[in-house]
């Protein structure tokens, strides 16, 4: 009886390996149609919304989608792991720290061929920082833009009502920020902050101020920096300002900026479109409002000139895998998220805004009762595209870290040491790309 | 010459069974190989190339990873960042677990309880152990400074942080080496303990004079594992340090430093040599400690 008992065991444990190895539907073999694709994302704000739009596009191919949630961390270790050598999603979002290498290596699946007998997809509708962050040197099509995002500034009513602190408004400068920021703090006696910022807070922070003023984090070329010019370093001291009245270094590396702000210990943070969605959904929503972002009023003459007002955007792509065993499909369900069809079914679910230009208006309508136009008012001014080089992240964490921008965040009442760290981050920056 | 006889002795049914247990063994073998032995020779080699992406194109270097590495002040802080974990880690987590053991041997009531509640954290996850202290820990609405009425900077103090790492460590480590302990002390046989009483020893001599020598292997064996277990310590700095935190250069262990390498980087030859080091480093700790041993623990 035990014999039997435990031979049984031994089979079931057999059985549940073998299972698990089977487990992957999409790669393996060629040429076949797969009943199911697997979609990798990072973003769980977005996976409802996706997933959504994926199950109209089965009803028409019949190929199921599994939309699948990794968080940023781990998504780029394993989409790392499984190019080396395992197995890869079949379809997945790529992002501007990262797509260079990928392409470099033909990790992603060429879509030219099929984008130019595709009568309906139309590349010059997209915006064109995407667009060409997608597309290789020798003009091979590598992913599709599935959205692009800008920046605002988030701020809490109740808060700003408390302290008899006018809201912000779209005529302000950095230095009305500044005050408003100042007369919370202070009169608060320091329990609430005015605003909070981190050192990782860039494209959705400090890298505004630094082009704001006319500096630039990357130049156009990808090949070099402006951070230390005196422009960068006039932003980077009107941040430093900032951070006099703000949450300290040490609040916001232990409790992030977001979290701060929802649990209403900071007036006001900047946000990037994509995050709408979480402080939507937030207990207190009812008190956070969306506003532009400050200005610099550089030659000023007190209005806000058209450069005077930069966000930055940034916009993810389709991608799929090139080993993939069933290509037509994966492509299929890449075309019919960027098609028009499928980008404003995208807006109007409130995922995100769209990659093709035109197709966003439904989405300030997508949360009733919460004003985002501001996101997209943004457009009206200044746009850059999210800084990155062939291997952003290296001197995107060293930037954060001590050596760079943690100094004068850590002690903002000096001025020198963020002049300081200006020279630095653009040492750091040029001898990164030195080394890709 | 004797090996020879012994060879030609090995009859058909021997042989059989030799294959047989090939068989047997075969799973952990090749396991081995795959999950261990390759890995291995794999970091070895890649620690002397200039690596490329996604595992191709890897270019010969020598020692010029090696170099870098033994003149990078990162190292050798993170270095020194990990024995100062060890050092808050092995003793507390050893002497701690030592003082529960001998009263949880103890023939009391609820003892069984107790060893539940204090070998508890080990089976936590340690990725949600570290989530949950990172909260008691937070300045500003963790559970330490609310009770305690402080406004301490328990994670990004630089100057406290590292302890703050380090009670973290003992307190996962405890419940385990306690286990130990408690299989250690019931190998004692209970004569020794009876003469030393009729002997007219207090329970603290008994304690110095039989407990601690007769235990001797069982702590050299704890000593000598944790040691080595919190020379490779990732888990805790990784989830409770933020990367902007300016108290992480301060506890990131070396392990660490080879996910930032190796991982968020990309530079897999750099992060191998670090790996390499930290293995050499080991070996030489690990050497001492064998050399030390007949001195330290007690043959009876």
């Amino acid at each position: 009886m035990k014999k039997i008992v435990a031979l049984f065991i031994a089979i079931l444990m057999v059985a549940s390996v073998l299972a698990a190895c089977g487990g992957n539907g999409g790669s393996g073999g060629s040429g076949e149609k797969a009943s199911a694709l697997t979609v990798n994302i990072w973003d769980a704000n977005q996976q409802k919304g996706i997933q959504e739009i994926a199950d109209k596009w089965t009803e028409t191919s019949g190929v199921k989608v599994n939309v699948e949630v990794v968080d940023w961390d781990n998504y780029w270790t394993l989409l790392e792991a499984g190019a080396s050598g395992g197995t890869m999603p079949d379809v997945f979002w790529m992002h501007s720290n990262t797509v260079q290498m990928y392409m470099e290596n033909d990790i992603l699946l060429d879509l030219t061929d099929y984008v130019d007998k595709d009568s309906s997809i139309d590349m010059s509708k997209y915006y064109e920082g995407v667009k060409d962050l997608y597309t290789r040197s020798d003009g091979k099509i590598f992913a599709l833009p599935k959205d692009h995002d800008t920046i605002a500034l988030l701020y809490n009513k109740a808060i700003f009502d408390e302290y008899g602190v006018d809201y912000p408004t779209s005529d302000w400068t950095w230095d009305d920020m500044y005050e408003a920021a100042k007369a919370i703090t202070e009169g608060s006696d320091g329990s609430i902050y005015g605003m909070a910022m981190n050192t990782s807070n860039n494209q959705d922070g400090w890298y505004n101020l630094v082009y704001s003023y006319g500096g630039k984090v990357i130049t156009d070329d990808h090949k070099g920096t402006t951070i230390g010019s005196d422009e960068a370093k006039a932003g980077m001291e009107m941040m430093r300002k900032l951070l006099t009245v703000g949450a300290p270094q040490s609040v916001v590396a232990e409790t992030g900026t977001d979290s701060l702000f929802q649990s209403g210990k900071t007036a006001m943070i900047t946000q990037g479109s994509w995050m709408i969605n979480s402080f939507y959904t937030a207990e207190f929503h009812d008190d956070y409002a969306w506003a532009l972002l400050p200005y610099a009023d550089v030659n000023g003459n007190g209005t806000c000139e058209k450069e005077e007002r930069w966000s930055a955007y940034n916009g993810l792509g389709w991608a799929a895998n090139a080993n993939v065993s069933d290509p037509e499909s994966c492509y299929s369900l890449i075309a019919y998220f960027c098609s028009e069809e499928g980008q404003k079914l995208q807006a109007e679910k409130g995922v995100t805004m769209g990659g093709m230009t035109g197709v966003s208006d439904a989405f300030a309508d997508a949360f009733p009762g919460m004003d985002i136009s501001p996101f997209l008012e943004a457009e009206d001014y200044s746009l850059y595209f999210r800084p990155y080089t062939r291997n952003t992240t290296v001197w995107e964490d060293a930037l954060q870290q001590a050596g760079a921008f943690l100094d004068p965040w850590q002690n903002p009442e000096d001025a020198d040491l963020m002049a300081t760290a200006c020279d630095n981050a653009q040492k750091i920056i040029e001898d990164a790309i030195a080394n890709e | 010459m004797k090996q020879k006889t012994l060879r030609k002795k090995r009859t058909k049914a021997q042989k059989r069974e030799m294959i047989w247990a090939l068989c047997f063994i075969a799973p952990t073998i090749i396991g081995l190989i795959v999950l261990n032995f390759y890995p291995v020779i794999n970091t070895l080699w890649q620690s002397f190339c200039k690596t490329g992406d996604f595992g191709k194109g890897n270019t010969f270097i020598g020692f010029e990873n090696y170099g870098k590495v033994f003149a990078s002040s990162e190292v050798w802080h993170s270095l020194w960042n990990t024995i100062k974990y060890a050092l808050i880690e092995v003793p507390f987590g050893v002497v701690i677990a030592l003082i529960l053991a001998v009263f949880l041997n103890k023939k009391l009531k609820g003892t069984s309880l107790f060893r539940t509640i204090f070998f508890l954290p080990m089976v936590c996850a340690p990725a949600a152990v570290a989530m949950v202290w990172k909260w008691l820990y937070n300045q500003q609405f963790g559970l330490l400074n609310n009770v305690f009425g402080t406004n301490v900077a328990w994670i990004s103090d630089p100057k406290i942080a590292w302890i703050s790492i380090g009670i973290i460590g003992v307190w996962s480590v405890i419940g385990y080496n306690m286990v130990l302990f408690i299989s250690g002390l019931q190998e004692i046989p209970g004569d020794y303990y009876e003469a030393a009483e009729i002997d007219g020893a207090t329970g603290i001599r008994q304690f110095f004079h039989i407990t601690v020598p007769l235990l001797s292997p069982t702590t050299f064996f704890i000593v000598q594992t944790r040691i080595i277990g919190a020379l490779t310590i990732f888990d805790l700095m990784f989830m409770v340090m933020d990367k902007t935190n300016l108290a992480l250069q301060n506890t990131q262990s070396i392990v660490y430093l080879f996910y930032d390498y190796a991982f968020t980087q990309g530079n897999k030859g750099y992060g191998a040599t670090i790996v390499i080091f930290l293995v050499i480093f080991i070996m030489i700790v690990t050497f001492i400690l064998q050399r030390a041993e007949k001195k330290l623990v007690y043959h009876p």
